[in-house]
């Protein structure tokens, strides 16, 4: 499942360009408040096979969808949607000899999860319908960037 | 200072700034961080230092969660008073919390107030009242310096149904608010994120 939305955010990360300053500002916003629109949908998907703790998580939305965050911002998050009854967490006594916090999905949790990603879906597929045309000029602005930089 | 007194220093201040919530629920967010950062810091690669700094300031840890928890709790709360603080909360952030925060005093300071009106009409039933005139159609208590009431033609319409008018408008006008305060806070409040800058996902160097 986590394909979908992370096949999506390296669309969207391809796609930012070499930019000036001020622009970059305002991309850089634009960017950070779409990796928190995705973050509670990321991190209840993440768990979607199993119980993980905190710092797994972390390496999970990294590894498959390169959600980088700031490592304190997914202990607060997992213990909201802990509150909201998304999550349950349970110490665990762990190999490494310290206790770890893991966290797995509660039914509701599952319900959102499954909501949230088919939300994502429909959103996303409406999307890259509209910004096809803007990736089919950027890629040939490129091409012919390429043959004129071409030595003879 | 040693490593060791470097993390407890940092879980000391995270636990001073955790106001708010129970011993337990607090000890628990320090243990879950305390082992964070020993086992984040067991990487030979790493330090305690850029452990640390990746989390950031404790305090900025602290007022994210205690951020999550108001959200929380004012979703689920019909208290003014909860309800009030988390739009004051959210007003810091930006723009659109500081025209909830507005909404929210309008809609209880209207409610209020018609409530006042009820509370005061047996107290001092001549100058609370619904006054309407030719020229005037206002609703409001009247004592002061002048002591005066409007001259007729302008009345008092209500009397004593003064008291139920203000009661249900003013209930109704508090109920109202904090239904829609909750629906935005549901609806639109984010809990802050704060993004990573100084890590970069590789892709973004394409």
């Amino acid at each position: 499942m986590a394909w979908q939305y992370t096949s999506y955010c390296k669309v969207l990360f391809i796609a930012k360009p070499a930019i000036s300053p001020p622009e970059f500002n305002t991309s850089e916003r634009w960017e950070a408040q779409l990796r928190k629109g995705c973050l509670e949908m990321a991190v209840l998907a993440s768990l979607w096979n199993g119980s993980l703790y905190g710092l797994e998580i972390l390496r999970v939305l990294e590894r498959d969808s390169s959600l980088v965050l700031a490592e304190g911002t997914i202990y607060p998050i997992l213990n909201r949607l802990r509150t909201e009854g998304l999550l349950q967490s349970q110490w665990v006594e762990a190999e490494a000899g310290h206790p770890r916090k893991y966290y797995k999905l509660t039914p509701s949790g599952r319900d959102r999860a499954t909501q949230m990603a088919e939300t994502w879906r429909q959103f996303s597929a409406g999307l890259g319908r509209l910004i096809e045309p803007v990736l089919a000029a950027k890629s040939e602005h490129n091409n012919s960037h390429n043959n004129v930089e071409q030595p003879l | 200072m040693t490593p060791e007194a470097q993390v407890n220093d940092y879980l000391a201040r995270l636990r001073a700034s955790l106001i708010g919530m129970t011993v337990s629920a607090r000890e628990d967010i320090v243990e879950e961080i305390r082992m964070h950062i020993r086992e984040r810091s067991s990487d030979p690669e790493s330090s305690v230092d850029a452990v640390l700094a990746g989390l950031g300031s404790p305090e900025l840890l602290a007022e994210q969660y205690r951020t999550g928890m108001l959200v929380q709790r004012a979703r689920s709360s019909r208290s003014p008073f909860l309800i009030l603080r988390a739009a004051l909360r959210w007003a810091t952030t930006g723009v659109e919390g500081f025209i909830v925060f507005l909404i929210a005093v309008v809609g209880y300071a209207t409610g209020g107030a018609f409530l006042l009106l009820a509370l005061l009409k047996p107290f001092f039933p001549q100058y609370t009242g619904l006054w309407v005139g030719p020229n005037e159609f206002n609703l409001s208590f009247r004592m002061g310096a002048t002591m005066t009431n409007p001259a007729p033609p302008v009345h008092e319409v209500l009397g004593w149904w003064l008291i139920a008018v203000c009661l249900v408008v003013g209930s109704l006008s508090l109920a109202l608010t904090t239904q829609l305060l909750q629906f935005l806070f549901r609806r639109f409040w984010r809990v802050p994120f704060v993004p990573a800058a100084h890590v970069r996902p590789a892709m973004l160097a394409l």
